[in-house]
């Protein structure tokens, strides 16, 4: 079985470097380790986004049994966006789940990937947070994705106001991250982020 | 059926004592039964082997009357839930509409050359071409690869609804195919008894003793309120509508929502309480190891909502209220601690009882097995034949039965909302509760009790018992199924 798993990695691998994706610096595809069964991938974030301009790291466990069975991918970069927990990386999309089929391949993936960055589905929400400040507030969801992508993806720079706040609780001893999903969670109300933080 | 049989009174003659414990009996009695036993439910207990028979004449039916092969029926039937003339109903009317509900055809016709007999893409190697295969959707794959699929997929369970290994297909295998490339004895004999197992979960009127590797199936016809079911071989007794040990007069919601807060103290339940739920179709319990709230179940393949358990088809505007709900439990108010302390007092007051019941029904076990051998050597020392005993075997067997309804009864009352019907079931339950032990302290002292007296206090206690379930399982019955009975 494993067999047929590093013949097809390795075959994939080779697709994607040959890829147009690759030389137009959308995507990205790296060896972790020797057996082809951990690799690391990368998405630009897409234009007319707030993850435009980032980079987006992904990691990419093969099962055993691949392709039979779905690739095992989380996002390693911390974004905010309704399909991916701000909190695992852990990602809601139905080709890595029950929709997975053995001819999908990694290529596949990634764009499809790229492309939930582009079109989120609030309505099969991984962060129940996200997805309801993308529904309710879609202009701060905008700026609060663009922030992250910014902090954590190398994005361009970000909105004053927001590191400002972070900064403040930054200066009460509060962690930088722990301080960024507070405002981020509480619509960037400083005192609500605040009063949860201490609670 | 109402309350008022007065027949009941002439029908006592010791014979329907025997139902908890004894052989079923033949069907003329069955018919008094149904009068005079409000938990009367109209069943058989089959075997494997009459199961496979039964599938096998629906099977036979449908491929014989749309002259298609048996896996392909297998297919449609596992998809219709076994309604054989539903099926060859709407077939008439139309064909496509019915094999693409039961996934033997794609939503969309076939495409030709879509997937290429000089590679193969699942393990982009380039076999001979005539080492291809397809189902009805025409997406080519190395018969290597289909056997590879198959067995990942047996080894996680599924049977019926593994799917072909295109992007988006959603077509069915059916199982001739799947034997065609599976050769290993061992997962072919596995992959045939998952295909068993689930043909009679699919199946309305199938469902398996849940008893510890117990064989038989039951067979019934109605599939709401608390439904006995007694297992001829295991001897356990079982509600058909819902799996559970029989819990008349409770009805199935309230007892699983009971036995679930009952076993809230060991740490498993804990687990399962705050990591699994059940599917809300097939009631499997679903552990969310990671993923979005958006869930298909393994079993049934229900999409429903793991916030709200709802049909996650109706669902999509509606997921922000299931959000709300999960944050109200952090504005715990000082009230709401003492309301808590208050319920927790009033579950503890049932809990203690049901527990003590279940204990004594245990113990009953025991007296019944001492009781058999003493009346065994009684019968061995000349001192009368069996049936001279039979009375007291029988009082036993009542006492069982009569405590295991009992028990049955506090889940029922501590769901129950206060007013007149509660105090009026609370008030048959006490009166119950006073005749078992009446009924108990006299079994206990059969031998210089007076035969008479204690055949009497059985009737009294069976009655009690009788009035009891009438009263409250015939009305849950009648609020389920939204009709008289």
């Amino acid at each position: 079985m494993a067999n047929i798993a590093a013949k097809r990695i390795k075959r994939e691998f080779k697709e994607v470097m040959k890829s147009e994706e690759v030389a137009g610096g959308a995507i990205k595809l790296e060896l972790v380790n020797d057996s082809w069964t951990e690799l690391q991938g990368e998405i630009a974030g897409p234009s007319d986004t707030p993850y435009e301009g980032g980079t987006f790291v992904l990691e990419i466990k093969v099962p055993e049994t691949y392709p039979f069975n779905p690739p095992k991918i989380r996002f390693v970069t911390k974004i905010w966006h309704p399909n991916v927990s701000s909190v695992t990386g852990a990602i809601c999309l139905d080709i890595l789940k029950d929709q997975w089929a053995a001819a999908l391949t990694l290529r596949t993936v990634l764009l499809s990937l790229q492309a939930l960055l582009s079109a989120a589905e609030p309505n099969d929400p991984q962060d129940a947070v996200v997805a309801k400040q993308y529904k309710e507030n879609p202009q701060l969801f905008h700026m609060t994705a663009r922030h992250w992508t910014n902090v954590y993806a190398g994005g361009p720079a970000s909105i004053v106001e927001f590191n400002q706040k972070v900064q403040r609780l930054l200066d009460m001893g509060v962690d930088e991250h722990d301080a960024r999903v507070a405002l981020s969670t509480y619509d960037w109300e400083l005192e609500r982020a605040t009063e949860q933080l201490f609670s | 059926m109402s309350a008022e049989s007065d027949m009941e009174y002439s029908d006592n003659d010791g014979d329907d004592y025997d139902y908890y414990g004894g052989q079923d009996d033949c069907d003329m009695e069955a018919v008094d039964r149904s009068k005079s036993d409000p938990e009367y439910f109209q069943y058989t207990c089959l075997r494997v082997e009459e199961v496979e028979k039964l599938l096998n004449e629906s099977i036979e039916l449908l491929s014989n009357s749309l002259q298609i092969t048996p896996s392909l029926a297998k297919v449609m039937l596992h998809a219709y839930e076994w309604n054989a003339q539903e099926i060859i109903k709407k077939y008439n009317e139309n064909p496509n509409e019915v094999l693409v509900y039961s996934c033997v055809k794609p939503r969309l016709p076939v495409v030709q050359g879509c997937t290429s007999r000089s590679i193969c893409a699942v393990c982009a190697t380039t076999p001979p071409i005539n080492n291809y295969s397809a189902l009805a959707c025409g997406h080519f794959f190395c018969n290597e690869c289909w056997a590879m699929h198959f067995e990942v997929q047996i080894m996680q369970g599924v049977s019926n609804t593994i799917q072909c290994m295109a992007q988006d297909c959603e077509v069915r295998v059916p199982e001739d195919f799947v034997l065609s490339h599976v050769t290993k004895p061992a997962l072919r004999e596995r992959y045939q008894q998952f295909m068993f197992k689930d043909h009679v979960k699919s199946h309305p009127q199938l469902r398996f003793c849940p008893g510890p590797n117990c064989q038989w199936i039951y067979r019934a016809w109605v599939r709401e309120g608390a439904r006995r079911v007694e297992c001829q071989g295991c001897e356990m007794l079982t509600c058909f509508s819902c799996g559970a040990p029989h819990h008349a007069p409770t009805d199935c919601i309230t007892i699983r929502r009971w036995l679930t807060k009952c076993a809230d103290d060991s740490e498993t339940a804990n687990y399962i309480s705050a990591h699994t739920k059940d599917c809300p179709k097939c009631q499997i319990c679903i552990e969310k190891n990671g993923g979005c709230n958006h869930m298909q179940c393994g079993a049934c393949r229900h999409d429903f909502c793991w916030v709200c358990l709802g049909d996650w088809g109706y669902h999509g505007s509606e997921y922000y209220e299931c959000s709300r709900y999960k944050e109200d439990p952090n504005s715990v108010t000082d009230s709401q601690q003492a309301q808590a302390k208050e319920a927790l007092k009033k579950y503890l007051h049932y809990y203690e009882r049901w527990e003590n019941h279940a204990r004594s029904l245990k113990l009953e076990e025991q007296t019944l097995a001492t009781l058999k051998s003493r009346i065994n050597q009684k019968v061995m020392a000349g001192e009368g034949t069996w049936i001279d005993w039979q009375y007291l075997w029988d009082a036993a067997r009542l006492l069982k039965r009569c405590r295991y309804t009992l028990q049955y009864t506090y889940p029922f009352a501590y769901y129950m909302d206060i007013g007149p019907r509660k105090e009026l079931f609370e008030y048959q339950q006490a009166q119950l509760e006073a005749e078992i032990e009446n009924l108990s302290w006299k079994i206990e002292r059969a031998e210089t009790t007076d035969r008479g007296d204690l055949e009497n206090q059985m009737d009294i206690a069976e009655k009690r018992r009788t009035t009891l379930l009438k009263d409250f399982l015939e009305f849950n019955i009648s609020i389920a199924s939204g009709s008289k009975i």
